[in-house]
């Protein structure tokens, strides 16, 4: 039985890493995360840059007391990669799975593993893990640039504690971009038109990463704070049940939640130690795993029937 | 090797094959002749497991189609209309693929053994997508005969071939009946192939099976009739 599924899903890698369309967003999404690293720890650098030449100048003044030095999360410089997962590897494993089922359909590939000595749930297995070890790798190689860029730029190297938060994100980054194939295998079963298949899942994405999180943000309530200094208004936003609720049915904005307090971007957040943060985000976590589980007990279902080849 | 009884499918209130009883005996290249929509294909697909029947069973080599599903497909091998098989792996990636699926043991070794025999070793590193319509038929009857089954299923297999690519087909398949003695049930609606080809045919229309017998005791019974053209026509005519 397990020979079936490993068989399948080793197809499926082989199959993923020789499509072109998709070696190219993959190309794309890789590139654009380093260059986020790239760009958060020169940040970060200059950040320090500037508080030296500020405590240079007191210094040079005479004064009695210096500012205190800002405080240095390392994995912040990686805060870029939430977003960049969130959009753009929710495509990647759309483009993974649009053709799954539909496009073994039309190529007649469906019907000749249908009729060997494997069952359907075999064959949504298969597929599954076949798109979760192309997912694997795909966040393995990012986490491995990453890590190498994240060092050799910022001149820092990742305690264990780090390295837990990091691992940590590129398994939810795992998890999120896995709700989407299992949600694009499932439209893939249901549909014969790959391309219609592909668009739907298009507008769903755009639903959950653009339209669900900016109606959220409508309707949250705003409190303004005058900055003396620098003569400017700034916004501090904060949840209403509404804005709260709107935001249960994205993942994308739960996943982000997560995402961002694992790699200490928001400075309130950053001391909470992983076991707290993980128990502070477990509602967040259930809420991106339960449309996947949904969609892939749907896709069961509907694998079974006999319209599927 | 293959028999059906009152064996039918129901799609709602259409009736896309309604009793049929049909035989096709070991060693036998049997040719399952009708119009386009008349049931060939609803019949194979019941036969290869693939949809299951509303009426009626079917047993191959002994086993019940729908309740020995698993043990029917370890015998069979299929062949659908118009397989593309995945473009972008290479004929014997596809070949392992297959045939690990179908549970083969040194399936390399096997590969080579089939590449042999249908003489194709020569392309055999090239993608699948760069392949004309007739190579890609040859990887197909491939896939099909890599676990050796003991009856072969092909939906009309000489679809967009040229003449050429039709008659390499025609010798393969003489071929793996004559030497190997693999029962073969081939959906088809050329008159032509089904001559040079078949031992047996079953015509077919509207679903319900009209005629089926050897070839040569239907000669028999239609004297008059200078072809099997003839008497198809007779006998749909008839109808």
């Amino acid at each position: 039985m397990m020979n079936g599924i490993m068989t399948l899903a080793r197809k499926e890698v082989k199959t993923a890493f020789r499509d072109n369309i998709f070696l190219i967003v993959t190309g794309l999404f890789i590139l654009l995360s380093v260059i986020s690293v790239y760009i958060g720890s020169s940040t970060k650098n200059e950040e320090l840059q500037a508080y030296q030449d500020i405590v240079q100048l007191l210094k040079g003044q005479g004064a009695a007391t210096l500012p205190s030095p800002p405080a240095i999360y390392p994995l912040s410089v990686l805060g870029n990669i939430v977003s960049y997962v969130s959009m753009i590897g929710a495509v990647v494993a759309i483009f993974l799975g649009f053709e799954s089922f539909s496009g073994e359909r039309n190529n007649g590939t469906l019907k000749l593993i249908a009729a060997r000595p494997v069952y359907r749930d075999q064959i949504v297995t298969g597929k599954l893990l076949g798109g979760g070890m192309v997912i694997g790798v795909l966040l393995g190689i990012i986490l491995i640039f990453n890590l190498v860029l994240f060092t050799f730029v910022s001149g820092m190297t990742p305690g264990a504690d780090e390295i837990i938060r990091l691992l940590g994100f590129f398994l939810l980054a795992s998890v999120y971009m896995m709700v989407f194939y299992t949600a694009t295998m499932y439209v893939s079963i249901k549909t014969n038109d790959s391309a219609f298949g592909f668009m739907l899942m298009m507008i769903i994405w755009l639903a959950i990463s653009f339209v669900l999180p900016q109606l959220a943000e409508s309707q949250r309530n705003f409190a303004y704070a005058l900055n003396a200094a620098s003569q400017t208004v700034t916004q501090v936003p904060s949840d209403t049940s509404v804005s709260k609720m709107i935001e249960l049915f994205s993942p994308a904005v739960q996943f982000q939640n997560i995402g961002k307090d694992l790699l200490q971007v928001i400075p309130e957040t950053s001391d909470i130690g992983i076991g707290a943060l993980l128990l502070k985000q477990i509602g967040a976590i259930v809420e991106i795993l339960i449309p996947g589980l949904a969609v892939l007990l749907l896709s069961y279902k509907a694998a079974q029937k006999e319209e599927v080849i | 090797m293959l028999k059906t009884e009152n064996l039918g499918k129901k799609y709602g209130d259409f009736s896309a094959v309604e009793n049929l009883n049909l035989e096709v005996k070991e060693g036998s290249v049997f040719g399952f002749l009708g119009h386009n929509g008349a049931g060939k294909t609803t019949t194979i697909s019941m036969l290869t497991t693939l949809i299951l029947p509303t009426s009626g069973k079917a047993a191959i080599g002994g086993y019940d189609v729908v309740k020995d599903n698993l043990k029917v497909r370890n015998l069979i091998g299929y062949l659908p209309e118009n397989v593309t098989l995945y473009g972008d792996l290479t004929a014997v990636e596809n070949l392992r693929f297959f045939g690990r699926l179908s549970g083969v043991e040194n399936v390399d070794a096997r590969i080579e053994d089939t590449l042999k025999l249908l003489d194709f070793t020569d392309w055999k590193n090239r993608k699948v997508k760069t392949y004309s319509k007739g190579m890609r038929q040859r990887i197909g009857i491939a896939q099909a005969i890599l676990h050796s089954p003991k009856i072969l299923f092909l939906d009309e297999p000489t679809s967009g071939l040229d003449p050429q690519g039709t008659k390499e087909l025609r010798d393969i398949l003489l071929m793996l009946n004559q030497e190997r003695g693999t029962t073969i049930f081939m959906n088809t609606h050329l008159l032509s192939e089904v001559t040079k080809l078949c031992t047996d045919i079953g015509i077919i229309s509207k679903g319900r099976l009209l005629l089926a017998d050897s070839i040569k005791n239907i000669e028999k019974e239609f004297p008059e009739e200078k072809s099997l053209e003839e008497i198809y026509f007779k006998i749909e005519g008839g109808k």
